[in-house]
């Protein structure tokens, strides 16, 4: 069942599309991130959700990915991301600890990711990889960030045409 | 912060700071961002001024010594002076920014928060000073500045000390 209320990161375009242009070329870049070569949209989802357990944000955890396939990310490694254990889980491959364990650390404190974490996923995706993983774990908490904040004003302080 | 860069920059020069930069490794997404940037300076729906609050605010929170340094040329003369940009920091409140320059400053800690949110109090105000356009465009560049900044923070290669204050002008192709 989806529990989300909106805005959440996934459907942020249409409150933000009043912002005219600028708006409109972060959409282009959100959908990029979900099109590309270097991290897979089941891994992308996953970092996704690492993030919003940290926000503690139930609305984005709740949310279905419109960029998913059908059943690409089952509902066991979906349950392991969100109770934050997939680092202990064994159907979760090298690549994809490395990755989520990069993304938790983005996550508490961008400054302080350790070297080795960085090095694991560079040796996993690259160092175009690793610069994609960064620009991905960006957008996706600023969009939780300001879906969540979006959600106080409406409840807050109503304005026509934010919602 | 890590001094080392975690990944290398292009060889080949082009003038756009963006395109110069490690990011120039993803040509999926390096063209939009690019696009991004330029956007958000050119087309957002509040002043320069604010804007550059906005990205000064995150750029101290995030402590990304790069952005911390950059002054934009646009917000300068739009009337952002070294000594009013100077006030987007601790005691922002009690100093001679106005309700609105305030408010941006607000906004920014709401979004920079863990976890984000917007209080009741801000919420009234930010409703009776901006539309609905202009608090969603200051998002919009929120997110931008704090994309790009955490970015560079996260590749690393910064120095630790405070680099001096430049004025930086929107690249050609912004």
């Amino acid at each position: 069942m989806n529990n989300s209320a909106s805005p959440n990161s996934l459907d942020l375009d249409r409150s933000l599309v009043i912002a005219g242009s600028p708006a409109a070329s972060f959409a282009r870049l959100w959908q990029a991130l979900w099109v590309q070569p270097h991290v897979a949209p089941p891994l992308l989802e996953m970092c996704r959700l690492t993030l919003a357990r940290l926000h503690r944000d139930e609305s984005e955890l709740s949310a279905a990915n419109p960029h998913l396939e059908p059943g690409a990310l089952n509902s066991a490694r979906r349950a392991a991301v969100i109770a934050g254990q997939a680092h202990a889980a064994a159907d979760f491959s090298s690549m994809e600890k490395a990755v989520l364990q990069f993304a938790e650390c983005y996550g508490l404190d961008a400054q302080s990711i350790p070297d080795e974490t960085a090095e694991a996923v560079k040796v996993q995706l690259g160092e175009a990889g690793l610069v994609f993983l960064i620009e991905a774990l960006g957008c996706i908490d600023g969009r939780i960030r300001t879906a969540r904040c979006l959600r106080d004003l409406a409840r807050l302080a109503p304005v026509p045409g934010v919602s | 912060m890590t001094t080392r860069a975690r990944a290398s920059a292009p060889e080949q020069r082009t003038g756009n700071p963006i395109r110069d930069s490690a990011l120039a490794r993803v040509p999926e997404t390096v063209d939009e961002i690019v696009t991004l940037n330029s956007a958000v300076w050119k087309r957002s729906l509040v002043s320069p001024a604010l804007l550059e609050i906005l990205r000064l605010r995150n750029a101290r929170t995030v402590n990304c010594v790069f952005c911390k340094s950059v002054r934009y040329e646009v917000a300068r003369a739009d009337g952002l002076s070294e000594a009013r940009a100077a006030m987007v920091d601790a005691g922002y409140e009690h100093s001679a920014l106005t309700e609105r320059e305030k408010l941006a400053v607000a906004l920014a800690d709401g979004y920079l928060g863990f976890p984000a949110g917007i209080t009741a109090q801000l919420a009234q105000r930010l409703a009776h000073e901006f539309s609905a356009e202009q608090i969603a465009s200051m998002f919009v560049a929120l997110m931008a500045f704090n994309f790009t900044s955490r970015t560079a923070v996260s590749i690393g290669g910064m120095p630790e000390e405070p680099l001096p204050v430049v004025l930086m002008a929107l690249a050609d192709d912004d």
